[in-house]
């Protein structure tokens, strides 16, 4: 397959040394890795990025360390083309159950978000532009128990996307979905990074193969294992597991899943998965 | 009818109703055709009834006793409701973990501090009752708190909600229909404890003095009655508690299993 045409201009998030424990005990380890605004000509080329880890490996914690909702214990998160360190708000995060407030109708949900950043009319103006774009116009009155698995993921998403600052983080998007759901929040994905240059979608998952057909950059959380052979608590992303599947003609590819050069690069990352990704420093 | 006993059925609402019919009816039966001795036959209970209210003002006693235990649970929810959301500051936890375990205390000592404390007879009844329903709806409250999950919490953060707002939007908007419910349940409490309460200060009247004075002279048959109008109420209070759900809090019985 060949790489399709691209430039990368500034940064859009920077994860610089981030470490964090819990009581004394390392969960992550002094992570790096940088999401650059990726160019392609003549269109509107949004990023979709991924972090792949194990269950348990500390994606949640990462997830909200993004977020802005915890502070690592070491390192910091800048986000934005300014690189501005990161607050709740900033980014939006879709957490894995999808929520949403159940006391409020969907148009409620959105109008609430749209708030944030929209003075009333523009606000409304904007939640029935998402409301069309995400296919919901017709369950605006419906409160979130109404709405089917379907509908109440895209209405999560449009709500995250109506009061971020173009970055939305994912977390486990594709946990418990069916195949036909796990397609339509791929379609999701796709139109939100094709809605603006800079909107950006962040993937934290367990699912190699759907992340992996979606995301420009790839990196996977791992453990080490030091000079004397020790595990090295607290996971890390090693500078051999970060994959930039854009150089590698991977990425923005229709259908690149059924390309045999994708099916070995999943191979490829099974294989390190399944090698317990404990890498030698 | 199979449904009926079985684990878990959802039986139609035909059935459901033509069942509870049939036990209504055989408790009534039961009590017409094999009284016990010591217990009133149903037509001494209406006698009774019917002279409780000519006689004695049965009506006039219960809708003051009525008045006084809303009145009560008006001032004992406001009460409990910023007790409990006052539980957000560390500050103000130890005052929301006392008054909860206060529901301990005694209401006989109770009014004798009170009546120490206020003048007229309708203050000490009141803050009484004031006192002990507050106790137990902040203990009902607390637990909605509780309940708040940091998935919840997140996720308004992440709309960009200051801890003041995500605090509002989640636990005091999102939860105010469980508080309700918390209400709803306490409320049964307020009337246990106004006809205790009647009893002890009885220069008002009411109900609960009523009863006493029923209970002393063993007039059996005036005791069922009014327990049974006090039954009524207070499944006329469940069925308007429910009905403000419904009509205010549509979305939540939604998704229940």
């Amino acid at each position: 397959m060949t790489a399709l045409p691209y430039n990368y201009k500034e940064p859009l998030l920077t994860l610089s040394g981030i470490s964090m424990s819990f009581r004394g005990e390392p969960v992550l380890r002094d992570i790096n890795a940088q999401v650059l605004d990726v160019t392609r000509p003549g269109m509107n080329q949004g990023q979709v990025v991924g972090f792949y880890g194990r269950s348990g490996i500390g994606k949640s914690v990462l997830c909200r360390i993004m977020a802005g909702l915890i502070a690592p214990s070491a390192g910091t998160v800048e986000v934005g083309q300014a690189q501005q360190p990161v607050a709740p708000g900033m980014v939006g995060f879709v957490q894995q159950r999808y929520p949403l407030f159940e006391h409020r109708t969907l148009l409620d949900n959105l109008l609430v978000a749209a708030g944030r950043k929209y003075a009333p009319a523009e606000a409304r103006q904007h939640v029935e532009t998402y409301l069309e774009r995400f296919c919901l116009a017709p369950h605006r009155k419906k409160y979130p128990a109404h709405l089917s698995g379907g509908q109440r993921q895209r209405a999560a998403i449009a709500q995250q996307l109506l009061c971020s600052d173009h970055l939305i983080l994912l977390d486990e998007p594709f946990s418990g979905l069916d195949v036909a759901m796990i397609d339509e929040l791929k379609r999701i994905i796709v139109e939100v990074t094709t809605l603006d240059e800079l909107n950006t979608v962040i993937i934290v998952s367990h699912d190699i193969v759907t992340t992996t057909a979606l995301a420009d950059r790839l990196w996977l959380l791992g453990y080490e294992h030091d000079a004397a052979g020790a595990l090295v608590p607290g996971a890390t992303i090693s500078p051999r597991h970060q994959y930039n599947l854009a150089e590698m003609g991977l990425a923005w590819h229709q259908n690149v899943e059924a390309e045999p050069e994708f099916a070995q690069f999943v191979e490829h990352i099974k294989q390190e998965i399944r090698g317990g990704l404990i890498l030698n420093n | 009818m199979k449904s009926l006993f079985a684990p878990n059925a959802q039986p139609t609402r035909l059935v459901f109703t033509s069942m509870v019919i049939g036990q209504g009816l055989i408790l009534l039966l039961l009590w017409l055709f094999y009284p016990m001795q010591l217990f009133p036959s149903l037509g001494e209970v209406f006698r009774s009834l019917g002279n409780l209210i000519t006689t004695q003002g049965l009506i006039q006693e219960l809708w003051a006793s009525m008045t006084t235990a809303l009145q009560a649970l008006a001032v004992a929810t406001v009460l409990a409701l910023l007790i409990s959301y006052l539980t957000a500051l560390p500050f103000f936890r130890p005052i929301a973990y006392a008054a909860s375990k206060m529901r301990y205390l005694t209401l006989t000592g109770l009014t004798f501090f009170m009546a120490l404390l206020v003048s007229s007879g309708h203050q000490v009844k009141l803050s009484v009752l004031i006192f002990g329903a507050t106790v137990y709806l902040v203990t009902g409250m607390t637990s909605v708190i509780l309940t708040t999950t940091q998935e919840e919490m997140d996720h308004a953060r992440t709309l960009g909600m200051g801890e003041w707002r995500s605090f509002y939007e989640v636990v005091v908007l999102g939860k105010l229909d469980d508080m309700l419910e918390v209400v709803r349940q306490n409320f049964a409490i307020i009337w246990t404890m106004i006809t205790l309460v009647e009893t002890l200060y009885q220069s008002e009247g009411g109900i609960g003095l009523l009863l006493y004075k029923q209970n002393r002279y063993l007039h059996l048959d005036g005791v069922l009655a009014i327990q049974l109008v006090i039954l009524a109420t207070g499944a006329l209070q469940d069925y308007v508690f429910v009905l403000l759900r419904k009509v205010f809090f549509p979305y939540s019985t939604l998704g229940h299993a």
